[in-house]
């Protein structure tokens, strides 16, 4: 996989690659805008993160013209401006997600391994998670058989998790989704519901479904993810 | 009328200082007339009995006893003239008396004796039984072997009457000299007030959100179009500092998000690249959570930067707010759970404001919060919502420890933190309620806390509720 980053700002651009790399993506860095437009028109990259205050050419108008080209590539914005009237500008403009400087790097991976998948969200209307059904048109959840009754939320939390099955999803992503912008910076709600939903999903049966990824998220998962 | 107004205060001493100099004129005038014109009566009367006196020391007195009383007679005639006129002798006999005037205000006859030290001349006031007031002049003669006493007397009923009427015009003329000043004045002082209720209209409309507004200034160039001048300019300095402070806020805040993201990158990137020494790792693991709360205040700062420019509210749309709690505590209700606190919802009357939904959520969320952090287990947290006149109020109490008296006024200040450690111990940016204070204001109503004796507090939040249709 390989990752176009679009960061003027050295420091930041480094810690990205470097994190990038780690993970075994392939990365390339440019400057400033105007570079960053002849490098994403030169090379098919999977995947671009773009600063939106950027010399010589702003963010915006970089993804404008980059999605004039090619329509398909996924992007992430990063910005240090989160004003609701930015966010609407720049997915207007083509921005696939949105990411608010300071964000933790682990926010930053998720986010962009959801993208990069994003084609395999679960769109079925029964999904099923080794013994765990999930039936989405009645809103009924059976594991091994037996119907567990789940509140609105804790059934909202559980089918945004099992839509994603085995993709790690951040606590912010799990607000934003499954709760609203107003409960940001309130992530321990997450843990709180997620606590509940392993008391009556997980707790009574010997095979764990939902796990815990250390300082990122929770995924849902057959197997234990690392 | 306001009795504290200047333009009441104005009339009344107006008016005050009016009567009493009113008052003062009237007697001063009363009294010098009453004075002058007894002065002028008594001049006369002296003067004639000087006249007498001298006729009765003259020759022809002493060789016709009749001259004296026909020349008295001749020359004063004071039946017709309401005089009265009476020549004793040493012995107490009558050498002379007038006969009684011809409107009958006194008979001579009754008129009392003069008793007093005899004296070559004076005066003397008397009252006879008709109550009418004779003022007498006596002069003493010493002719050959005998004494004389010679009276003169007028009546002073011209007088009287003269004063009796300038004291009715005074009484009479006193009110409607007062009332046509009062008025004079409550015309005079609201014209010339209009222009200050003109200005505190002016300056009521100026909030913090419409500091580029400023106060009419008028054509004239009196006291007021200077004030008005002069607090415009105030206002003109006061709204270029406050947009310094909201810039300032703003342009800090975007400042501090980039070395914030390097810093809680590089730190990331090392506690999780390597196998670190426990030591280097609890140490990173502790600037990481700092990094992180720093995080949390520059977000929060940001966000009431937002809020104070007007930035943040985007929509304004009809919402039932009652509906809005009720599903947001919904949304949150398992917070209170696993703490045991029963979360009671007082939500079924219809409150309707306009507003940003997502705002007026994040305030309900705040204080939910807020509530559930400082009760403890088994504790007991209320939402209601309801309309008051044409107030929306929102209650949010709760069964915790309540805020000191000392600190209540404060905990919606900025990073006020009401109990240091433990604040700390549940880590809040010391934002939240400011943040509930500024969408309030946002929305053009106001937050409140007190203390619910024996335990907990409650905020109120008071919202304008939205024009009926």
């Amino acid at each position: 996989m390989r990752i176009l980053l679009v960061e003027d700002e050295e420091k930041v651009a480094r810690f990205i690659s470097i994190g990038l790399k780690a993970e075994r993506f392939a990365v390339d860095a440019a400057r400033d805008g105007q570079e960053g437009l002849e490098m994403a028109t030169l090379n098919p990259y999977d995947l671009l993160i773009i600063d939106l205050m950027l010399p010589k050419l702003s963010g915006t108008e970089l993804i404008r013209r980059v999605r004039r080209q090619n329509s398909g590539v996924p992007i992430v914005v990063l910005t240090a401006r989160d004003a609701l009237a930015d966010k609407v500008a720049n997915f207007e403009a083509g921005a696939d997600d949105y990411l608010t400087k300071p964000f933790a790097f682990a926010e930053l991976l998720v986010r962009i391994k959801a993208l990069l998948r994003r084609g395999a969200v679960n769109r079925a209307n029964v999904i099923q998670i080794a013994d765990l059904e999930i039936d989405r048109l009645a809103h009924q959840v059976r594991r091994d058989g037996t119907a567990i009754k789940l509140t609105a939320k804790e059934y909202a939390l559980l089918e945004y998790l099992a839509s994603n099955a085995g993709r790690v999803l951040s606590r912010t992503m799990i607000v934003e989704h499954v709760w609203d912008q107003s409960f940001e910076g309130l992530t321990n709600i997450v843990d709180v519901y997620v606590r509940q939903l392993r008391a009556k999903i997980d707790e009574p049966f010997p095979k764990k479904l939902i796990h815990t990824v250390r300082s990122v998220g929770y995924v849902i998962n057959e197997d234990v993810v690392e | 009328m306001n009795s504290q107004s200047i333009h009441f205060r104005l009339i009344v001493w107006y008016a005050g200082v009016l009567l009493v100099v009113l008052i003062g004129f009237g007697a001063f005038t009363y009294t010098t007339l009453r004075f002058f014109s007894k002065q002028v009566l008594q001049e006369t009367m002296d003067h004639r009995a000087q006249k007498i006196v001298e006729l009765l020391a003259s020759d022809a007195a002493a060789q016709d006893p009749d001259y004296v009383p026909r020349e008295i007679v001749k020359r004063y005639d004071p039946a017709a003239n309401d005089r009265f006129v009476r020549i004793t002798r040493g012995d107490g006999g009558l050498v002379f008396l007038s006969s009684a005037p011809a409107n009958h205000s006194f008979i001579p006859r009754e008129v009392g004796a003069f008793r007093g030290t005899p004296a070559p001349s004076g005066a003397y006031q008397v009252t006879t039984p008709e109550k009418t007031q004779l003022l007498i002049a006596t002069q003493r003669i010493h002719v050959g072997s005998e004494d004389y006493l010679v009276e003169v007397g007028g009546t002073l009923a011209a007088t009287e009457q003269v004063l009796h009427g300038l004291l009715m015009t005074l009484l009479l003329g006193l009110p409607v000299i007062l009332g046509v000043v009062i008025a004079g004045g409550y015309v005079l002082t609201k014209r010339a007030l209009q222009p200050v209720q003109t200005m505190m209209r002016a300056a009521q409309e100026i909030t913090l959100s419409h500091l580029g507004r400023r106060l009419p200034t008028l054509q004239s160039d009196d006291e007021i179009a200077h004030l008005a001048v002069v607090l415009n300019q105030m206002i003109a300095r006061l709204d270029e500092s406050f947009q310094n402070t909201q810039r300032f806020t703003s342009d800090a805040s975007h400042e501090l998000r980039t070395p914030l993201t390097i810093m809680r990158g590089e730190l990331e990137a090392l506690l999780l690249g390597r196998s670190l020494e426990p030591d280097l790792r609890d140490a990173l693991g502790s600037l990481l959570e700092e990094v992180e709360r720093l995080v949390r205040i520059v977000e929060g700062l940001f966000a009431l930067s937002r809020l104070d420019t007007g930035e943040a509210q985007t929509e304004r749309v009809r919402l039932d707010l009652a509906k809005l709690a009720e599903t947001t505590a919904d949304q949150m209700c398992l917070l209170a759970e696993v703490k045991h606190i029963d979360l009671i919802r007082e939500t079924s009357q219809r409150v309707e404001i306009e507003g940003d939904r997502a705002r007026l959520k994040q305030l309900v969320v705040n204080l939910l919060d807020n509530a559930i952090k400082y009760t403890p287990e088994n504790g007991r947290v209320a939402l209601a919502v309801r309309s008051e006149n044409s107030t929306a109020l929102l209650e949010v109490s709760d069964t915790g420890p309540g805020v000191s008296e000392v600190a209540l006024p404060h905990v919606f200040e900025r990073f006020y933190r009401a109990d240091e450690v433990r604040s700390r111990e549940i880590g809040g940016a010391g934002l939240g309620l400011s943040i509930v204070q500024s969408i309030c204001a946002a929305h053009g109503g106001s937050v409140t806390a007190a203390n619910t004796p024996p335990r907990g507090c409650r905020f109120t939040i008071e919202l304008p509720l939205a024009p009926r249709n």
